[in-house]
């Protein structure tokens, strides 16, 4: 029985999809067998992040509506063997999925899977619901900014009530600008969220440029934002992670700075 | 200008103001707590202090500050005694 991931935010734009296509191919990478669950009905994104938009025939909805297969409406990804992409229907009738609808997908999902990645849209209202109601746990991305942190915070009150315990990832810091006392820092965040950290993304142009070829930027490797991504899928898996080097470069302006670097 | 100068180099960063920005807009978003219900809740427990004792009901005041995921919310209220008067 595998289990199911739900990666949200309150926000958008804060690097949702964009985890979910890295972190899913990080553990495909790893050896896992992987389904992506794009939950964002009506925007859907996560194929074209992927590079797979040209491929898609059938869409969740297809499933529910009992039109075709899960199995069927799986697109497998070439690149690797063991990953796979249910993508969104491109339907405006924000009725065309429920809870159970999304717990029964899932739930499927997970008796042949040992991850089911689930990106969730923006927003606390429908799709929220339908995301998170299959999921075992949470991944709440944030950016170090006022409004993200706060409709974080929200959802880590929801997800709270629907008892899904979560975990966080700080995406997008920019160590100069938390050096320069511009920006907030990943213990700023942890402290006010009062999460456990999964891992801190650096900004890094190569995410950009990866993400406009439809190739996830751990499958290219080299970048620092690749690499933490690689950590965090790891940390995921329940592997033991070696001290992150770019974590401890943070946590050592905090510390010069005169910060607490852990959360309370 | 020296004034100027000195406060130029203690000027809190934007660092420091987003963070307290986020821990007041958070504690009331964590009250749950929409629009004048607040205000309401102040008047509500002005009147109650006041049956008891001699207060000045905009002397009343309420806290809320938010540490980890733990919100507290404080009253405070100066009476006055009977001395005082
Ligand atoms: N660590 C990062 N560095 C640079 N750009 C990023 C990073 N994470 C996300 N982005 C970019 O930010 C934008 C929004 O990301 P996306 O994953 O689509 O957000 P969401 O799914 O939360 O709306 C995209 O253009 C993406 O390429
Ligand atoms: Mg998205």
């Amino acid at each position: 029985m595998g289990r199911a991931i739900v990666i949200t935010s309150g926000k958008g734009g804060v690097g949702k999809t964009t985890a979910t296509a890295n972190l899913g191919s990080a553990l495909a990478l790893l050896g896992h067998s992987v389904v992506l669950v794009d939950a964002d009905t009506g925007l859907r994104n996560l194929d074209v992040v992927m590079g797979l938009e040209n491929r898609i025939v059938y869409h969740s909805v297809d499933v529910i509506r009992g039109k075709c297969t899960l199995q069927k409406a799986l697109i497998k990804d070439r690149r690797l063997d063991n990953l796979w992409i249910l993508p969104a229907s491109q339907t405006d009738d924000k009725d065309a999925v429920t809870p159970d609808d999304m717990r029964r997908i899932v739930n499927e999902l997970k008796a042949t899977h040992d991850f089911v990645i689930i990106d969730c849209p923006a927003g606390i209202e429908q799709g929220f619901k339908n995301a998170i109601a299959g999921a075992d746990e949470a991944v709440v991305v944030a950016t170090p900014e006022v409004s993200s942190i706060r409709d974080a915070d929200r959802v880590v009150g929801l997800l709270a009530q629907s008892d899904v315990p979560a975990r966080l990832i700080v995406n997008r810091i920019s160590p100069h600008l938390v050096k320069r006392g511009d920006m907030l820092s990943q213990s700023d965040v942890i402290e006010i969220l009062a999460l456990e950290l999964l891992g801190t993304v650096p900004l890094d142009d190569q995410i950009i440029a990866t993400t406009n070829k439809g190739m996830p930027a751990v499958l290219e490797g080299k970048s620092l934002a690749a690499k933490e991504l690689m950590r965090i899928a790891k940390r995921l898996a329940g592997m033991e992670v070696e001290a992150p080097s770019d974590v401890g470069f943070f946590t050592r302006i905090g510390r010069a700075l005169g910060l607490s670097a852990s959360p309370a | 200008m020296w004034n100027n100068i000195r406060s130029m180099f203690t000027a809190k960063s934007s660092r420091e103001v987003a963070k307290g920005r986020l821990q007041l807009v958070l504690a009331h978003d964590r009250t749950g707590l929409e629009g004048g219900r607040l205000q309401e809740m102040r008047e509500e427990i002005a009147k109650v202090i006041a049956r008891y004792v001699q207060i000045d009901a905009e002397a009343v005041e309420i806290e809320i500050e938010t540490r980890s995921r733990e919100t507290q919310l404080t009253v405070s209220s100066r009476i006055q005694t009977r001395t005082a008067t």
